[in-house]
């Protein structure tokens, strides 16, 4: 038992082994991988479609999710094999634009392949298949059909899972995901195509939920969201749920530009589906205006909430052309507004003197102030204005070329050469 | 084979007596030494002053430690346990686990480093700490007093609806200053506050309202509510920088099933693992210290030598102790344990504070230190569920049972939702000497101190279990990383896609 000296040797000499054994097991690895590669090209180019071949790329994926040639092999498996192939006359699907569209990704050799696979998966198909008419038989086999589909999508589904907890933000794996689910609305009923998105909502709730500022994440949630609202999965908006959303979010992170962009996405839809009245558009931004207030309140330094602010104010600001919030605000209204927005930011500086996109924001809404008075900024604008641009050119020396551009522009150097 | 020659046959490198912490994590930190190591501890169970128990075992140790009287031989005194009358409800004796050492261990601390470098914290389950409150009295008569969350991140300053928005600019300028608080021009600012009490420092400097006040201070789980400015900021950037660093929205973590017990027991199993032998029931009846080495007699009746000897030593009392009432409670108390934001974990303990002055003075002797109460759920295993446990840590006095169970009843009554008020089961009080934390050597005899008395775990107790294992390594050490171990062989991991 006694060992003299005994943990020195055993830590120091272990880890030098382990080092050289690492070495041995990366080129075992090496090894593996690229035997494993060309017995897959080589069985595609042979067009080998068969079930060998596709546990073959599950392995291959597994270890290299982004070799998008190998995803299109998988496609073509599936379409020639485990899929069940659509038969003329008894069709379930909406004939839609997206799936001819992946009907072309396939090459040419799919068509010929299936009819030199050797071993491809026997279709569940009735002998009346492929007639016309609808026989009691016809409708059994493309239910038949529809759950076969159903049950290879949703596999296949799950297998992308693992593949994504580890890549995130790998396209093709997502890529191919998005390719499954349009399998879905073309094959499936609705409200089996519709469940299956659901859960693709779940999905993107979660990959946000663990990294809330992945703006892939935030698109392709827009996406399943448009989708779920779609004819073709028989939706209806959610717009009220996707703002709530938003709110979570947000209270999760303030930091999160995504999460804040959605939100100005949504509102306009928003307010149209409440059919808000002018009284309940004020009271609308109000809310939004304190709430951004809030926030600005214990993050003056983060960007993305000053964008959100700045959303608003072009709102009341830039309201020719462009849908707003509040279309029905009177000049009075907006200038209330602005001028308000510009008196709670200045309270700001009371305990956060020296943050540097509060100065910014100041500058720019006293010009756009102006511009909504038509007006030029008065003596003691003047002043002000060559005030916070002075404490910029102290905070950020770095965009010196800016402040001075700003400062020529704006015709204030004189007055800021006066605060010397 | 004779165990009991074996026993006296082989000299031993090193005997530890006790399984508390500082010994445990020392059988761990040479659990790959190769050392001959005979780790013995007079009780039947793990633990020493950190063990959990449970109701059968309570029992047993407070008939053990009611002694009003300083003890020379244990840390603990005037245990008693009560159980208020016609109160149904509590269950069977090994339904629960209560924890002697309830510490809260927050994410940057060396513990887990170090539990996470030596692997052995594969083997225990951690549950967040979540929200920390305030007990805020009633206003009036009328009202029920109330708790009140602590917001500790930009977030929760955010969210919360108890402080204006001038207060949270305050509290956020101070937050933001804590994070960088060793680096100038921070240093400039608080250095000539150091050795005074934090709450000058905040409401001098930063023109903190009493309420902001005790927030901080409560996040720092300051005994006496006097933490010096100097240890004041250095806990509370422990507390932010911890945050978030384990998951969303928490700071600390609680080991499941007793806490700090949990941990001993998992490191005394790895010790095991490494070939120490070892033997509970077993403490050390005679002494006899050569030059080389020292001759022990078990109370087994054992006769053993060995090259070195650590122990716990010492029942401290040079500084002042704690008080503490375990309380078993009812009811779940949900509203303590919801995650805060979304896509945090369900908080299994939460913290709630009542500063000094916020319990009303019954025409007794003023309060003059806050009162703590680490609120444990039953995902701890620490209770069945449907129940909780309350660990309720007061500066010791002689009126500090009374004080205790008057912060259980009011706290009671803050919680008290729409169901029925949620009852105690069962009292467990007990007082606990503070002691000033170094450890002693004499000859071949190495002493652990007596625990901290920290309600966050105090990384001072890893100093003397680092200095133990230097001991015994000798030169040997030099160089090799402490507490620092691979996988054991067999272990498994994600290379097995490549078969």
């Amino acid at each position: 038992m006694a060992d003299q000296g005994g943990s020195q040797h055993g830590i120091a000499r272990t880890s030098r082994v382990r080092t050289e054994e690492q070495k041995l097991l990366e080129q075992e690895k090496i090894r593996k991988y690229r035997e494993l590669e060309d017995q897959v090209r080589s069985h595609v180019s042979q067009n080998h479609y068969t079930p060998e071949v596709f546990q073959l790329t599950s392995r291959l994926l597994k270890l290299n999710p982004e070799y998008y040639t190998i995803w299109n092999d998988r496609r073509r498996l599936l379409i020639s094999g485990l899929l069940s192939k659509p038969s003329v006359g008894s069709s379930p699907s909406r004939a839609s634009p997206s799936s001819s569209q992946s009907a072309t990704t396939t090459t040419p050799s799919a068509a010929s392949s299936s009819s030199s696979s050797t071993a491809t998966p026997p279709r569940p198909a009735s002998p009346t298949a492929g007639t016309s008419g609808t026989t009691a038989d016809d409708e059994v086999s493309t239910q038949q059909q529809q759950e076969n589909d159903r049950d290879v999508l949703k596999s296949e589904l799950n297998f992308t899972i693992p593949l994504l907890l580890e890549s995130p933000k790998c396209y093709w794996i997502w890529s191919y995901r998005l390719w499954l689910l349009n399998l879905a609305i073309e094959r499936l009923p609705t409200a089996a195509a519709r469940r299956i998105w659901e859960e693709e909502l779940g999905l993107a709730s979660k990959m946000l939920s663990k990294d809330q500022r992945n703006f892939h994440a935030w698109g392709y949630r827009r996406h399943v969201v448009a989708q779920l609202e779609s004819a073709e999965l028989g939706g209806s908006s959610m717009a009220e749920a996707e703002f709530e959303y938003t709110d979570k979010m947000i209270r999760k992170d303030l930091s999160n530009f995504s999460a804040w962009h959605s939100r100005s996405k949504i509102i306009p839809r928003l307010l149209d589906e409440w059919k808000a009245d002018d009284a309940a558009r004020r009271a609308f931004l109000d809310k939004e205006l304190g709430l951004i207030r809030d926030a600005l309140n214990v993050g003056p330094e983060d960007q993305s909430l000053w964008y959100y602010h700045r959303y608003l104010m072009l709102n009341l600001v830039n309201f020719v052309g462009h849908p707003t919030i509040t279309p029905a605000f009177t000049q009075e209204d907006r200038v209330t507004y602005v001028v308000r927005e510009i008196e709670d930011i200045r309270e700001l500086l009371e305990d956060y003197d020296d943050v540097q996109l509060i100065y910014e924001a100041l500058f720019d809404y006293t010009l756009h102030l102006c511009q909504l008075e038509e007006r030029q900024p008065d003596p003691e604008e003047r002043v002000e204005l060559a005030g916070w641009l002075k404490k910029l050119m102290v905070l950020d020396p770095m965009r010196s070329g800016r402040w001075a551009d700003l400062e020529r522009d704006t015709g204030l150097v004189a007055e800021v050469a006066a605060l010397e | 084979m004779d165990f009991s020659s074996e026993l006296s046959d082989t000299l031993w490198d090193v005997v530890i007596c006790g399984t508390g912490l500082p010994q445990s994590l020392l059988a761990l930190s040479l659990s790959r030494s190769g050392k001959n190591i005979l780790h013995i501890d007079p009780n039947d169970y793990y633990g020493s002053a950190e063990a959990a128990f449970s109701l059968q075992e309570a029992d047993d140790w407070v008939a053990r430690h009611s002694t009003t009287a300083a003890s020379s031989t244990s840390v603990f005194k005037s245990a008693s346990i009560t159980k208020p009358e016609n109160v149904v409800g509590l269950s069977f004796p090994r339904a629960y686990t209560l924890a002697l050492a309830p510490q809260l261990i927050h994410a940057r601390s060396e513990l887990l480093s170090q539990l996470v470098s030596s692997r052995a914290y594969r083997q225990v389950e951690f549950l967040a700490v979540g929200s920390f409150f305030v007990f805020k009295p009633s206003s009036s008569p009328s009202l029920a007093p109330t708790l009140v969350r602590i917001p500790s991140t930009r977030e929760d300053v955010f969210s919360t609806t108890a402080i204006s928005a001038k207060a949270k600019r305050g509290l956020m300028k101070f937050l933001k200053f804590v994070v960088d608080y060793n680096s100038s021009p921070q240093t400039e600012s608080w250095h000539p506050y150091a050795d005074v009490p934090l709450v000058d420092f905040l409401r001098e400097h930063f023109k903190m309202d009493a309420e902001l006040q005790t927030y901080i201070i409560t996040l720092t789980l300051s005994l006496d509510g006097r933490i010096s400015t100097k240890d004041g900021l250095a806990t509370i950037h422990r507390h932010l920088s911890s945050m978030g660093m384990l998951g969303p929205n928490f700071a600390a973590v609680y080991p499941k099933w007793g806490g700090i017990s949990e941990i001993a027991q998992v490191s005394c199993r790895a010790g095991a693992v490494g070939g120490a032998v070892y033997m509970l029931g077993n403490g050390i009846k005679e002494m006899t210290v050569g030059e080389n080495e020292i001759s022990l007699e078990l109370t087994s009746g054992d006769k053993v030598r060995t090259r070195r000897l650590f122990r716990g030593e010492g029942t401290g009392g040079d500084e002042t102790g704690i008080g503490r009432l375990v309380a078993i409670i009812s009811s779940p108390l949900k509203s303590l344990f919801e995650p805060t934001i979304e896509g945090a974990p369900k908080p299994g303990v939460a913290v709630i504070a009542f500063p000094t002055g916020s319990l009303a003075s019954a025409g007794e002797a003023d309060i003059d230190c806050p009162i703590y109460v680490l609120a444990h759920s039953s995902d701890t295993g620490e209770c069945p569920i449907g129940q909780s446990v309350l660990y309720l840590t007061t500066l010791s006095s002689s009126d500090s049972k009374n004080t205790l169970h008057r912060a259980l009843e009011s706290m009671l009554i803050a919680l008290d939702g729409e169901q029925q008020r949620p009852e105690s089961l069962y009292h467990l009080y007990y007082e606990q000497a503070g002691s000033s934390m170094r450890s002693q050597q004499e000859d071949l005899i190495f002493g652990f101190p007596p625990p901290s008395l920290s309600l966050s775990f105090d990384d001072a107790t890893l100093g003397p279990v680092r200095e133990a294992w230097n001991v015994v390594m000798g030169e040997a050490g030099v160089g090799t990383d402490y507490m620092a171990f691979p996988d054991r062989e067999g272990y498994v991991d994600d290379d097995e896609m490549y078969d």
